[in-house]
């Protein structure tokens, strides 16, 4: 019965549940959370495509000249994610060679959807 | 009573994961048992025979919900094994915490189930309550509170900053004063008590002979921890202690397990102040020589091995999974014969079972002793011709 | 008293309407306190009465080979039983409908829905319906013993003056002492008892939903599931009442009040404090516990509650002899 006198404390203390909607949980700036493409810094380099475990970002053809190293070449190919098939795993982020990344994961958590086909691009 | 056939799952309150026993019952006693495991196979295995080292870690990371950094530990240990890498004692560090921290929140959430299943909800809603302030850690330092992604060959991927290692250590206290609370709790409450003293009892030898691992085998009086038997990571510079009982039932098992718990809150302790500096990660090769490793990592629920096949590429070849939950299967079926209807899901919820890590399917013949795989259109035939059959009847 | 007036105490006030009207606060009650004792926030006022609605709207569903008939109409039976249990319950002041011996009664009434449940359990060609349906006897044959003992000790006491009455024995306390007083280990009996009787932690063994999914429920869905709940919520209130008026005096105080409807309104919330009170204590011990087994609770029950009841029973006549035969 050590439990009684803990039961009792509860009465007279709030709640521990967070109402949701109204109430949010504080994120981490660490979180890792849904995905976005910086459309302007990316040069077309198609790393993220290769590293995505779930193969959910398919580089479409996209041509417009970027600068790369001082260098300015005609980039071909832009990536496009497939929402709903991302992990949020982050290798993209990590594998982008730009800075800041072209692509790179927000700290926007809700993501919920009756769309299943949302391309971010 | 005659003997009754009570079904258990595969959707069952109990068990919220697909497992489906026939319980052979005569009237609230345990005659025998039927298991049957085989109802999520996800085909993990061969499907990380098709990605590379950097893409395959996410992948096992999802063979578990709750072991998730088990799975990614000890398969980038075997692969670091077999390119002869050596890991900057900072990454070790970083891996232990995250480990150490999985290993809390596993048996906080073990606890909750133990107190539900004995429908003891208070402490359930508990246990539950506080294990949020470790996954709330775990969400600050790798970014996930499940499916960390931290682990990728070579090291870790990311680095803990002071403000994070400060924030962690200031929410050790309140939990360390929680975690006293249920080692008083786990001894004092009577209703607990009467359902977990003496319930599913494993002998020593018994555990011994039926291979269970992990606090399923520490509780029957096994001292075998693969994290001092073969340390790995930063266990060799940690101090700790392996925790054992004698007791051998569920109650052994709630003890041994809160006496980890307050182990591993004191490693993440140490190891957070005893950080060393350096760099979090070395350059990998992209492929891995031949070689063929069997690796092993004490997960939450008992010894973890990874049988890795390399083969110069930089895919490995086979890779064979061997969770804790199928050594301790068999340690359930002899526990539970002879014990009370009512204690089923207690006892089951005792080895801390994770069904669809465990699920999976070899085709013997015993005729002629061949034990083979089956492909995917064979095993996809098979399931029609079995519901076919099924619905004939 | 007056045909209309007896109607409406029976059909709205303190009868059916406010019984059920009480029953879904009751039940609301109950899982606030026991969600807040956890912690957690708990369901809003309204919900058990939305969850009934909604019930009710429910497809029923007949499983295969089961009596269509008998598996409508033993919720319905449950549920008159206990609501009747309810009207010689005194609430505001002694039951209009009090005669001698209607505990008997009330206790029989009580006992159907548990009857309701084995029979629900036995129909539904279920195995753990079965299981459920087996277990709930089973604990009926364990807890009715020590709790009739418990409910009846008063009524030993009270003699002719109470009449076996439950208002009978509230009147006996109005110019005595309460029976929690006099008998409080049959007090702590009658709760227990009452928990085992109610079917909650930790003796919800005939519903063990981890065990046996929901027990002798598991086949009902709809109106039947509906009014299988509304039965436990409604016994909820008459357990908590009759407790209330056996052994802690009822609506009723040692002073008098006039006028008439000054002294109702008085001994209606002294009615509710009192059963929320008991609520209260019921939460708790649901809160505080989890399921023992049934082989434990047949060691219990039989080993200490009934040999509790026994020394009650016999304390109580002792007493009869010495201090109110003294009196008398």
């Amino acid at each position: 019965m050590s439990v009684l006198k803990e039961m009792f404390e509860n009465l007279t203390h709030k709640p521990a549940t967070i109402l949701y909607p109204k109430e949010k949980v504080p994120i981490p700036p660490a979180f890792r959370g849904r995905i976005a493409i910086r459309d302007e810094k990316c040069i077309g380099c198609s790393k993220c495509a290769v590293v995505c475990p779930t193969q959910c970002i398919t580089m479409v053809a996209n041509e417009r000249p970027v600068e790369v190293k001082g260098k300015t070449i005609t980039r071909k190919k832009k990536p496009e994610v497939e929402l709903f098939a991302c992990i949020r795993c982050g290798l993209c982020e990590e594998y982008c060679p730009t800075d800041p990344k072209a692509i790179y994961l927000t700290n926007e958590f809700s993501g919920a959807g009756t769309d299943k086909g949302v391309v971010v691009k | 009573m005659a003997e009754v056939i009570v079904p258990v799952g595969p959707q069952h309150p109990a068990l919220k994961e697909p497992v489906n026993f026939k319980v052979v019952a005569d009237g609230e006693t345990i005659v025998r048992l039927e298991l049957d495991v085989s109802y999520n196979h996800r085909g993990i295995e061969k499907a990380a025979e098709s990605r590379d080292f950097v893409r395959v870690v996410p992948l096992l990371e999802r063979v578990c919900g709750i072991c998730s950094h088990s799975h990614t530990t000890v398969f980038t240990k075997g692969i670091e094994e077999a390119m002869k890498l050596t890991i900057p004692p900072r990454a070790q560090y970083i891996r232990t915490i995250v480990a150490e921290l999985e290993r809390m929140h596993s048996h906080l959430l073990w606890l909750g189930v133990a107190a539900h299943e004995v429908g003891f909800n208070t402490l359930f809603m508990w246990t539950w309550r506080d294990r949020e302030a470790v996954q709330d850690m775990l969400e600050e330092m790798t970014g996930n509170r499940v499916n960390y992604g931290t682990n990728e060959v070579g090291g870790v991927r990311r680095d803990l900053t002071p403000e994070q290692i400060q924030a962690a250590l200031k929410r050790l206290p309140k939990l360390e004063e929680r975690l006293a609370k249920y080692a008083e709790m786990v001894n004092a409450e009577e209703t607990m008590l009467l359902r977990f003293k003496g319930v599913g009892h494993l002998t020593k030898e018994q555990a011994l002979q039926l291979g269970a691992v992990g606090p399923t085998a520490r509780a029957s009086g096994v001292d075998y921890d693969i994290r001092r038997d073969d340390p790995y990571i930063a266990y060799a510079d940690i101090p700790w202690k392996v925790i054992t009982d004698t007791h051998g039932d569920v109650y052994g098992r709630t003890l041994v397990r809160v006496g980890e718990l307050q182990q591993s809150l004191e490693m993440i302790r140490y190891c957070l102040q005893n950080l060393p500096a350096g760099p979090i990660r070395t350059a990998p090769p992209r492929a891995a020589p031949r070689a063929e490793i069997l690796t092993r990592y004490e997960a939450p629920r008992g010894e973890l091995v990874h049988f890795i096949r390399t083969n110069n590429t930089d895919k490995v070849e086979r890779l064979d999974i061997r969770t804790p939950t199928l050594a301790n299967w068999t340690s359930v079926a002899v526990s539970l014969v002879n014990q009370n209807l009512a204690d089923i899901p207690v006892i089951v919820a005792a080895i801390d079972p994770c069904l669809s890590c465990t699920s999976r399917i070899t085709v013997v013949n015993p005729k002629g002793r061949h034990v083979g795989e089956m492909t995917w259109d064979e095993l996809s035939e098979h399931g029609r011709e079995f519901y076919r059959r099924r619905g004939r009847r | 008293m007056d045909p209309i007036l007896l109607a409406v105490y029976i059909l709205v006030f303190p009868g059916f309407v406010f019984l059920l009207g009480y029953a879904f606060l009751f039940e609301f009650l109950d899982r606030k306190i026991y969600a807040r004792m956890q912690n957690r926030v708990g369901p809003p006022l309204v919900q058990p009465f939305a969850d009934f609605v909604k019930m009710l709207g429910k497809e029923v569903i007949d499983p295969k080979g089961v009596d269509r008939r008998a598996f409508d109409v033993a919720p319905i039976l449950a549920l008159a039983a206990v609501m009747t249990a309810f009207l010689y319950v005194p609430v505001v002041a002694s039951s209009p409908l009090a005669f001698q011996g209607d505990l008997v009664v009330v206790l029989y009434l009580m006992t159907i829905p548990t009857i309701v449940l084995f029979l629900l359990g036995w129909l539904s060609r279920n195995v753990y319906a079965t299981i459920g349906g087996v277990r709930a006897v089973t604990q009926m044959f364990i807890y009715e013993v020590p709790f009739y003992l418990a409910m009846l000790a008063p009524a030993l006491m009270a003699g002719a003056a109470g009449g076996w009455s439950v208002s009978g024995i509230v009147a006996w306390q109005q110019h005595n002492l309460w029976f929690a007083v006099y008998q409080p280990i049959g007090l702590v009996v009658a709760i227990i008892g009452l928990q085992a009787k109610l079917e909650r932690t930790p003796f919800d063994i005939p519903e063990a939903e981890t065990e046996i999914v929901a027990g002798p429920t598991t086949e009902l869905t709809g109106r039947r599931l509906a009014l299988m709940k509304l039965t436990t919520d409604v016994s909820l209130v008459v357990g908590s009442a009759l407790v209330a008026a056996l052994f802690l005096g009822g609506p009723l105080l040692p002073w008098t009040f006039s006028p008439n409807w000054l002294g109702w309104t008085v001994g209606f919330v002294v009615f509710l404090a009192k059963t929320l009170a008991v609520l209260l204590v019921l939460s708790s011990i649901k809160a505080a516990t989890g399921r023992i087994r049934i082989d434990q609770l047949n060691d219990i029950g039989w080993k200490y509650l009934a040999s509790a009841a026994v020394l009650q029973v016999f304390l109580a006549l002792l007493m009869n002899y010495y201090l109110v035969g003294a009196n008398a």
